[in-house]
């Protein structure tokens, strides 16, 4: 590679022809192309953060009859939105469980209780991990932040 | 200072008449050939960007499992350092060494404790060791569970429960991250 400067006259007078020296350049391409592809992370994971607090549990500060629980109790029919005495039945759509009617009545109890974070998951023996994971997901995005997985048993409805 | 015009004078003042009658032909044809590295560097640079961006400060927390196929969300953070624990439909394990199999843990107890002793007892001694290692540092009691997305909520709890008892409170669920928009993340577990 050249770099070529014209001087623009034919008076006989040498091109100003200067080699760059691009060796230490490649190297370092070279060093940093192995570097990175060697502690590339191809994987890419996240993390969805949940606690176990039951009713009564360690981290409630207010006496728990004060307090307005949110539950979403999920069993093979379908889920059960409770928001502190009301329960609203979510049924299943045939086979698939009912994501957006929780998104959307979730989002209602955020509104009518916009001072509560938390939200507990309450769940059969028999639910599969991903129907609780997309359960919990659809609560965080209604902007209930602290999510508790929970057994039906210990949700005390 | 008088200016004066340029001239050529790279490489010239160097003496090196062997060099130069080898390659400056001597009636031969010149060997001398300049490679076009203009492409080559091109990609080698386009590389590096590519790689400087997908760079991951914090290195490969989890090693996804053969078979594991980690569930979808969209309500991601990012992974932090803690115990591992990964649940499959046959087999419980800790930082990849088995505490339970999947058999065990769908039956019922007869009396009805939710407990794994393996998995509690090697949390006991994780916790344990942080604390040993982190004096001055409040332990959070975080750990990961890297589930298959078709396992029962009936695993799930034991493991979950087991974690408990040992002081991991707060638990992380591994998921893929899934865009807003709708379209899934990169393939982790397939």
């Amino acid at each position: 590679m050249s770099v070529s400067v014209q001087t623009g006259n034919k008076s006989g007078k040498k091109e100003l022809n200067a080699e760059l020296n691009l060796v230490p350049y490649i190297d370092l391409l070279t060093c940093m192309v192995a570097f990175l592809l060697i502690t590339a992370v191809w994987t890419q994971l996240a993390r969805l953060q949940a606690q176990q607090k039951g009713q009564g549990q360690a981290g409630e500060e207010t006496p728990p009859e004060l307090q307005v629980k949110i539950v979403v109790m999920v069993n093979q029919e379908g889920f059960n939105l409770v928001v502190g005495q009301d329960q609203t039945p979510i049924p299943k759509k045939g086979a698939e469980y009912d994501f957006e009617k929780l998104s959307t009545e979730m989002k209602k109890a955020k509104d009518s209780h916009p001072d509560k974070n938390d939200a507990q998951v309450a769940s059969e023996d028999t639910i599969k991990f991903d129907t609780l994971v997309r359960a919990m997901d659809t609560a965080i995005q209604a902007r209930f932040p602290d999510i508790s997985l929970i057994d039906s048993g210990a949700a005390g409805i | 200072m008088a200016i004066k015009a340029p001239h050529a004078h790279l490489y010239h003042s160097i003496k090196l008449e062997a060099a130069n009658t080898k390659l400056g032909g001597g009636g031969r044809k010149s060997l001398y050939q300049a490679l076009n590295l203009v492409a080559y560097i091109d990609m080698m640079t386009i590389l590096v960007i590519f790689l400087l961006m997908t760079f991951s400060a914090s290195g490969e927390i989890l090693f996804v499992q053969k078979n594991i196929t980690l569930p979808d969300a969209q309500s991601w953070t990012d992974l932090e350092r803690a115990p591992v624990i990964g649940v499959t439909k046959d087999v419980v394990t800790l930082d990849g060494a088995q505490v339970a199999t999947g058999e065990e843990l769908m039956k019922d107890s007869a009396t009805g404790d939710a407990k794994i002793p393996e998995l509690a007892d090697r949390l006991v001694t994780a916790k344990n060791n942080y604390k040993l290692l982190h004096p001055t540092e409040d332990f959070k009691g975080v750990c990961i569970i890297q589930s298959d997305k078709s396992v029962e909520f009936k695993m799930l709890r034991k493991v979950m429960f087991s974690a408990a008892t040992a002081g991991y409170q707060n638990v992380n669920f591994a998921v893929r991250p899934k865009a807003k928009g709708g379209a899934a993340g990169p393939a982790a577990a397939e």
